[in-house]
């Protein structure tokens, strides 16, 4: 019997902190490490759905990095953020299968959690990359498993009527983001902002994050850039002014080297990790059952972008190409966390992809827990230097 | 030795058969090599492969042919170590060399093998096949005793279907490359061997736990299981497994002792040191101590037997969580107590390695028995890691003033 199984709910008597809802009343929040979370499925058992998203910056305790050993520094935040109380007001937990980090995160929330370490249900959610008969089963099945434990911590079952509210919501959410991404596409919105947007889209509740989205795009709008001023590299500046560039790499938790790039200049167009373009938000489906949705959201889950830790590497440099086309990126910047190993393997196939559209590359590799400003510096010098050859007059 | 020889010359039959223009798989660990058996596809196993190179010293150079492909050589080099070593001249490549496989099959553990074996596939000649890896949910206790017949209850229905439908895929993938057809009862009369084989393991290993002082080398032991582990589902392997047994039995009754002055008695956790294997002795004349553990011989006894009607469902548990059972906590840290208890250990030197999660539970449920662990980390396979470590100096120091 999983742990989940047999974990204590605590339910909303236990410190969550409710939210307000269309229509659904006071809503607990689940927390979710990691990015295969059918989110209609989420709401329509009436919780939110609540990306913990770890960052790019802080002290990591000698305690997570030990129950971790050698993690992903993000992941290590992550856990961290939880077991010191961060997060505590959440009604429950899910972690996703979709890298070794987070797989990890869970094994040790498990044994914590039964451990009264954690102060609330810890589920796991495992969703195979790669489509294909039996694994859209496996995770369909762990679809419903999800929607149990929801259940489990609101007292509601999805039913036609919730999944069709949800879908609601959610794609009412969605439709902000696609706004989002075409004002990106015009040049109008900052790859700093439009993440902000991503982070709100992921963590809020549909109705807050519409909100906190529609305040963002108002305010760059009006003052584009204005609103998070950040200490920059003067002398990187001139060189990116206005290249748009496309990310890969590692993924990014908060906006902190968009804002490096984009203060020198530079555009972020599009990204293809799970905080930005890559994050399932605003994807429905129509079901009468339950058991249908999660049916049909595994197909759905089959078909998303390719994820830098659990796709093939010839995969995600189609998705790299066709991404940077669509975005008319100039060239793409790669940084890597140490410890994260799958997007390095897929630059080894992006390098002569990318080279064969005349697309430049600037690239960091095994980036510190502590050296994001370093890294950053060095990709502004990598593009100060590419600009100069390709772009420049 | 026998082993060893045994493995040596199997491997130029491979050799002479990829040269006949025959088939020859590259398969990880823990992909359904039974399948290859029951077709007749000579298989060479990654890991054992990358031991090899390994022992042979070339694990740097081969590094560094993957480093000049633009690949890195910093990541999981026990999967991706034999990539580089297709690259190396004839004459550095140990034992003349791993031809060129037709198949390359793996599952998908952790964020990159499936990428390295993808890497194989882009090789003229080779295909790639990709098998799931799920988590370890459920996670009931004591999975040792469950795994040989409760299986179902060991790892879930749901994780047991899925890769019991993908075995099933590769047959059929297989068959239409091969033009063969696989023969269920060949399939069941393999996994029955294999059983027969871990059976055999069973009794080494119990026998070494309650004997003192211990009477083989662990650094005689691991090649003695591991090279029958890789043919597995062969009466050889049987046989060797036997063989082992009862040469352990022999020295039990004749009272011989690897250490005969024996003070201390030691277990090492995580890989084998395969570039450095004296450093199992190394510490017997100046300590009496001696290591009477390696995961191994204990993994051979306990993980892979799996009694069942349908040997493809049987085939699907005995991999679905084989490195769940080493490596995720409870699981893991619950069998290495247990073992480090029925063979009365004094101390544990835990080498961890970065692809490896929970290690941490492992070190703090054998320090809740009382027992001293030594944590290193290193690559066991990456001279380069495991030589920065200090690992000498810093086992002579724990044994000095832990043990």
């Amino acid at each position: 019997m999983s742990t989940s199984e047999t974990a204590a709910v605590p339910g909303t008597a236990l410190g969550t902190a409710p939210v307000i809802g269309a229509g659904l009343g006071l809503e607990p929040r689940v927390g979710v490490v990691g990015a295969d979370v059918p989110r209609q499925i989420v709401l329509a058992c009436g919780a939110v759905p609540a990306r913990i998203l770890g960052s790019w910056t802080g002290a990591v305790s000698q305690e997570s990095t030990e129950l971790l050993g050698a993690t992903d520094a993000v992941a290590a935040r992550v856990l961290n953020e939880i077991l010191s109380g961060a997060h505590d007001e959440l009604a429950g937990l899910v972690v996703c299968n979709d890298s070794m980090a987070d797989l990890r995160v869970y094994y040790v929330l498990r044994i914590l959690a039964e451990r009264g370490r954690v102060p609330f249900p810890v589920h796991f959610l495992d969703a195979p990359r790669g489509g294909g008969d039996h694994r859209r089963r496996f995770v369909s099945h762990q679809y419903e498993r999800l929607a149990a434990f929801t259940s489990g911590i609101t007292g509601h079952q999805a039913d036609a009527t919730s999944l069709a509210g949800a879908a609601a919501r959610e794609a009412e959410l969605g439709a902000a983001l696609e706004a989002v991404r075409g004002r990106r596409r015009e040049g109008v919105l900052s790859g700093t902002t439009a993440l902000t947007a991503y982070r709100a889209a992921a963590q809020l509740s549909p109705e807050d994050a519409l909100e906190r989205i529609t305040d963002l795009v108002r305010s760059e709008t009006l003052d584009r850039g204005a609103s998070e001023p950040v200490e920059r590299d003067g002398s990187a500046e001139p060189a990116a002014a206005g290249v748009p560039v496309y990310v890969t790499g590692s993924s990014h938790p908060d906006a902190t080297v968009y804002t490096e790039l984009e203060a020198a200049g530079a555009i972020v167009v599009g990204e293809d990790h799970d905080a930005g373009d890559a994050a399932w938000i605003g994807d429905t489906v129509t079901a009468a059952t339950l058991a249908e949705a999660c049916a049909v959201l595994a197909a759905r889950h089959a078909a998303r972008p390719p994820a830098a830790a659990r796709s093939l590497s010839s995969e995600r440099t189609d998705h790299l190409l066709a991404e940077t086309e669509r975005c008319g990126a100039a060239g793409v910047v790669a940084l890597v966390r140490d410890l994260d190993d799958g997007p390095v393997w897929d630059l080894a196939d992006h390098r002569p992809a990318l080279a064969g559209r005349n697309l430049w590359l600037a690239e960091q590799l095994r980036v510190p827990a502590g050296g994001v400003q370093d890294a950053a510096a060095g990709i502004l010098h990598t593009l100060s230097q590419n600009v100069n050859r390709k772009d420049a007059p | 030795m026998a082993a060893t020889r045994h493995q040596k010359e199997w491997f130029q039959t491979v050799r002479q058969r990829a040269a006949a223009g025959e088939p020859i798989a590259l398969v990880n660990a823990d992909a359904p090599h039974e399948v290859f058996r029951a077709l007749d596809i000579p298989y060479v196993v990654t890991q054992w492969w990358s031991s090899i190179i390994a022992a042979k010293q070339a694990g740097p150079a081969s590094m560094e042919r993957l480093a000049a492909g633009g690949l890195p050589d910093f990541s999981l080099q026990y999967d991706a170590m034999p990539l580089g070593e297709q690259d190396l001249p004839d004459e550095d490549r140990p034992w003349d060399g791993l031809p060129a496989p037709r198949f390359a099959v793996a599952e998908r553990s952790g964020d990159v093998t499936a990428k390295i074996f993808e890497q194989w596939g882009n090789r003229p000649g080779t295909e790639t096949f990709l098998l799931s890896r799920t988590g370890a949910d459920p996670v009931p206790d004591r999975w040792w005793e469950l795994v040989p017949h409760q299986w179902e209850q060991a790892f879930g229905t749901e994780r047991l279907d899925l890769l019991q439908g993908e075995i099933q895929d590769l047959i059929a993938w297989l068959e239409e490359r091969t033009g063969r057809t696989l023969d269920y009862g060949r399939l069941a009369e393999i996994m029955a061997l294999g059983n027969q084989q871990a059976e055999w393991n069973r009794r080494t290993r119990d026998l070494i736990a309650t004997t003192r002082p211990t009477p083989v080398l662990v650094n005689d032991t691991m090649p003695a299981v591991m090279s029958p582990q890789w043919q597995r589902g062969t009466q050889w392997a049987v046989d060797a497994a036997r063989s082992l047994y009862e040469e352990t039995a022999e020295r039990v009754d004749q009272g011989i002792a690897v250490c005969p002055g024996e003070r201390k008695r030691l277990m090492w956790v995580g890989r084998g040191l395969w570039s450095d294997l004296g450093l199992y002795t190394r510490f017997q004349e100046e300590f009496g101590a001696v290591f009477v553990w390696s995961m191994y011989l204990a993994i051979a006894a306990d993980g892979y037997l799996r009694y069942g009607d349908d040997p493809v469902r049987a085939l699907a548990a005995r991999f679905v969580g084989i490195t769940d059972q080493l490596y995720v906590p409870p699981w893991s840290s619950q069998w290495y107590v247990k073992e480090a208890l029925t063979h009365g250990v004094d101390g544990v030197v835990h080498l961890v390695a970065d692809d490896t999660p929970g290690s941490g539970f492992i070190t703090e449920a054998l320090k809740a028995e009382g027992i001293p662990v030594l944590e290193i980390r290193a690559n066991n396979a990456d001279q380069r890691s495991s030589s920065a470590a200090r690992i000498p100096e810093r086992i002579a120091e724990f044994i000095r003033h832990r043990v």
